[in-house]
């Protein structure tokens, strides 16, 4: 197995507070991945230091083998990560093709002289991938409308074909479940696990267990900024620290 | 015959015989002189369309790159013998390098503090207009007498200079129309909604912002230019903040992010006053109250940004439909 | 030891740099609680000087009276202002939208379109031109001292300037209403969640940064004896420039760049032409802007 993320050592620093400390793990090429923690562990914040939102402390990120630790969020992007938020950030004053489009021109490319003059295949390339990512989510009737207008949920979904678009090897998911109700996010983790089958490799982040446990093949449990486990989800279900993570915290 | 091409032809008749017609009909030099002006807002307009509706930097210093493109013309014109068909792409691209080394710095600035950083930076440059009397004559201002030579031909009269200014007001609106509405508009625009995310999207966004800024000024200084060669003469008070805040609100009563609004903004603001000349000088007064109640009461504008890309994706034949016969949703 | 023309600069200057900071108190109060920009604030200070001009010519009161009734016209224009052109957009208070971007732009464009409908207001009431001034009303009267000479006026803004400082220091520390600005500047929602009527809390700190703002006005106005309808556009972006260079929420940071501005300004003219004299303003603006995003003394949380 071949890993295609490696986070090494891992820290970040706010004041005194220490959100991620010390974290070494590792993404497999095509796995499922989950990351789960409490309110506050530093999941977030995580996910900003491995997609270049915010500058690592010390250690080091490698994806696909090469060091990416403290380049900007757009060229790790065009490496192939791609990610959604946890706050939901579509584009509110833009339709719901002109947001997915978004994900496909930054990585296909479109420059002022090329809009202008021959630039007629990209633009083609950019509008069916946009359609295609649009049909898979199921939002192919409220493509005209505007994005601010969709359900809480349909725009979760926009989201995630918005990151799609970008045809990512890697694709970090941020709590996509947060204020779902079950079957929805029934629905949503069927969608998760289709992604994964197809090859991609998907990086979950939950903080409550019951999306991740139920479909992730391996887990990471953060506690207080630190890796308080790193196992298949049946061992993590029973490890002491963790129990008591969740318990002690304020969930 | 498609409805986008009658809509296209009809457009091209308005500007290139509907428009000349009447002002041949009615033969008085104030009626050509109230056309090119209103042209040359239009194309001022709808380059700041560009950048603060499409981009959604809200700049407060379109005037003084205008005056570059008027100094740049009427200098070279008046002290070098340099004519328009050099001077005014030359205008444009001075506006574009002082845009550049003005954007360069202030391009990772935020909302509110992007506006003010070019309020500061439009009056540094009004004050080099006023006050560097060895470059810029000061406030006496710069007479061009040179007159409309395009390619060796004399324009001379009102007709002539009309057709020229329209034709390159009419090239350069096509050009920020195909900016503002294709993927590259796209692009900005999630700049404008969220620049943070649209990093996420692989787009550089500082890059975009710094090529907005550029083209926009690039468009400013060809109309400053523009003015300076059909006015024959310039001064500081031209470009000094209220036109700044003239332009702007020609943008945003059209509409953030319409460019067909920006356009219609522009013809109000130019015309209306001049409708309401009898009961004295009013146009600032206008521009203030009709700021506030755009702001106020009609937040979208005059023809709004939704309306404004349904119709140049429907009317205008610029969309990209998924199957055949469906309506347009992406950009060709 | 020191060259008297410099000596009587820095006199002009420390004048100049209390009349922005009086100006610049009441920008970053506005700030503080709203984290919007008040471009009509240059108007407030203008409307300063036409209402005490207009008691002048009408009943010549004490130069004490002029000055409170600047100071009561410069407040009723901040609580116009404030209803008319920064309420309506706080129809949503959550903090999201409180701190928007939407929020803060449509503010500064509502406050710039309510600037120039006051300025041109006054230009069709008065017109353009300088007003006369009651001679009488002048605070130019020369006083020696040493080899430099200043006015009664620069005695009179520097002691006017540190009563409303000591005033409003004491107004923030000591008083409820004080209290509540302070809360709802460092977090609105919070304030309100304890009970502060946050809408009441704004409009009083409109009512007196204005007030401030039109003292200002009417000191300036009676020394230079220069009153006309355009004056408050250059000193609102000063006092702006000291309000950014401050940290955007600091007052006593705002005063503090504030007199440097004021210094520097007058000390330029020294080597340059009094014309560029705003080029000064502008090169700091700029500098803090990109140079210091946190202003000079590092006070701002906010992103820049
Ligand atoms: N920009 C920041 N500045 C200061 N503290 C921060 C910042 N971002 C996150 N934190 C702190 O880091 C900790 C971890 O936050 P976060 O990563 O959002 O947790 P999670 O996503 O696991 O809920 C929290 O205590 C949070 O307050
Ligand atoms: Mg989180």
């Amino acid at each position: 197995m071949t890993a295609i993320l490696e986070l090494d050592g891992l820290t970040r620093t706010f004041g005194g507070l220490r959100a991620v400390d010390n974290v070494t793990t590792q993404v497999n090429q095509g796995e499922l991945f989950g990351l789960i923690g409490p309110n506050g562990a530093g999941k977030t914040t995580l996910f900003n230091l491995i997609s270049g939102f915010t500058p690592p402390s010390s250690g080091e990120v490698r994806f696909k083998g090469e060091r990416i630790t403290g380049l900007s969020a757009h060229k790790i992007a065009h490496k192939g990560m791609s990610r959604t938020f946890q706050n939901l950030r579509v584009f509110p004053n833009m339709t719901v093709f002109d947001n997915i489009s978004v994900g496909a021109l930054g990585m296909i490319g479109v420059g002022p002289f090329s809009s202008l003059w021959g630039g007629k295949a990209r633009a083609r390339e950019i509008s069916e991938r946009s359609w295609e990512m649009l049909e898979k989510v199921g939002l192919a009737d409220h493509a005209d409308d505007l994005a601010a207008n969709l359900s809480y949920g349909k725009r979760k979904y926009l989201e995630i074909a918005r990151a799609l678009a970008m045809k990512p090897d890697l694709l970090i998911l941020d709590e996509p479940a947060a204020g779902m109700n079950d079957s929805e996010t029934t629905e949503l983790a069927e969608f998760i696990t289709d992604l994964n089958k197809s090859g991609l490799t998907v990086m979950l982040v939950e903080h409550d267990m019951g999306l991740v446990m139920g479909i992730c093949e391996r887990l990471v449990v953060l506690a207080s900024g630190q890796k308080i486990a790193d196992d298949v989800p049946k061992v993590v279900r029973q490890d002491p620290g963790v129990l008591e993570a969740y318990l002690g915290g304020d969930d | 015959m498609s409805k986008s091409r009658l809509i296209k032809l009809g457009l091209i008749i308005l500007v290139f015989a509907l428009v000349p017609a009447i002002l041949v009909g009615f033969d008085k030099g104030y009626y050509y002189q109230i056309a090119t002006i209103a042209a040359i807002f239009m194309l001022l307009a709808a380059s700041l369309h560009l950048v603060t509706g499409v981009a959604g930097l809200l700049h407060l210093g379109h005037a003084a790159l205008y005056g570059v493109g008027a100094y740049v013309a009427a200098i070279l014109g008046a002290e070098y013998g340099i004519g328009f068909t050099i001077g005014v792409p030359l205008a444009g691209l001075s506006a574009a390098a002082i845009a550049f080394l003005v954007a360069l710095p202030t391009m990772r600035l935020m909302s509110i503090y992007f506006a003010v950083a070019t309020l500061g930076i439009g009056q540094m440059l009004f004050l080099i207009f006023q006050n560097w009397v060895g470059l810029t004559k000061g406030p006496n201002g710069v007479m061009l007498f040179s007159g409309l030579n395009l390619f060796g031909f004399e324009i001379d009269t009102d007709l002539g200079i009309y057709y020229v200014v329209a034709s390159i007001v009419a090239l350069s609106i096509l050009v920020l129309n195909r900016l503002s509405h294709s993927y590259y508009g796209n692009a900005l625009r999630s700049l404008r909604e969220d620049d943070q995310c649209a990093s996420a999207m692989g787009i550089n966004v500082t890059v975009m912002k710094i090529q907005a800024f550029v083209i926009s000024s690039f468009f400013a200084g060809i109309a400053g230019a523009l003015w300076a060669y059909t006015t024959g003469y310039i001064s500081p008070n031209d470009f000094q903040f209220s036109q700044s805040i003239l332009i702007l609100t020609m943008v945003v009563v059209g509409g953030l992010g319409s460019l067909p609004g920006a356009l219609i903004g522009a013809l109000l603001l130019i015309i209306l006053p001049e409708m309401l000349r009898s009961v004295g000088d009013i146009r600032n007064i206008i521009v203030g109250v009709m700021m506030f109640g755009a702001i106020l009461f009609l937040p979208k504008g005059l023809f709004g940004e939704v309306s404004a890309l349904n119709f140049a994706r429907r009317m205008l034949g610029q969309g990209w439909a998924a199957k055949k016969g469906e309506k347009g949703i992406g950009w060709k | 030891m020191f060259d008297p023309y410099i000596l009587q600069q820095l006199a002009i200057g420390l004048s100049l740099g209390m009349i922005y900071a009086l100006m610049a108190i009441g920008f970053t109060l506005i700030f503080g609680v709203l984290n919007v920009v008040n471009f009509a604030h240059g108007e407030v200070y203008t409307i300063g000087a036409f209402a005490g001009l207009m008691a002048i010519s009408a009943f010549g009161p004490p130069l004490l009276v002029v000055l409170f009734i600047a100071l009561a016209a410069g407040a009723f224009a901040g609580f116009s202002l404030e209803r008319l052109a920064f309420s309506p957009f706080r129809r949503f208070s959550d903090e999201a939208s409180l701190k928007s971007r939407a929020m803060r732009e449509a503010t500064l464009m509502s406050s710039l379109a309510m600037s120039i409908i006051a300025r041109e207001a006054m230009e069709m009431i008065f017109g353009s031109q300088f007003q006369s001034v009651d001679l009488a009303y002048l605070i130019n009267k020369p006083i020696n001292i040493g080899p430099i000479t200043i006015v009664n006026g620069d005695l009179i803004i520097f002691a006017v300037t540190l009563i409303m400082l000591g005033g409003l220091q004491w107004l923030l520390k000591k008083s409820p209403i004080g209290l509540s600005i302070r809360a709802v500047s460092n977090n609105a929602l919070g304030a309100k969640y304890c009970g502060i009527n946050t809408d009441r809390t704004i409009i009083i700190t409109f009512v007196i940064g204005s007030g401030m703002g039109a003292l200002a006005g009417i000191l300036v106005g009676l020394y230079y004896g220069a009153i006309f309808p355009a004056m408050g556009f250059a000193p609102g972006i000063k006092a702006f420039v000291a309000m950014v260079m401050g940290g955007l929420s600091s007052i006593p940071g705002a005063v503090i760049s504030a007199i440097i501005l004021g210094l520097s300004e007058s000390l330029s003219t020294s080597f340059m032409s009094s014309v560029w004299s705003d080029m000064v303003a502008y090169g700091f603006l700029l500098l803090t802007l990109i140079f210091f995003p946190q202003g000079l003394f590092g006070a701002r949380r906010d992103r820049v």
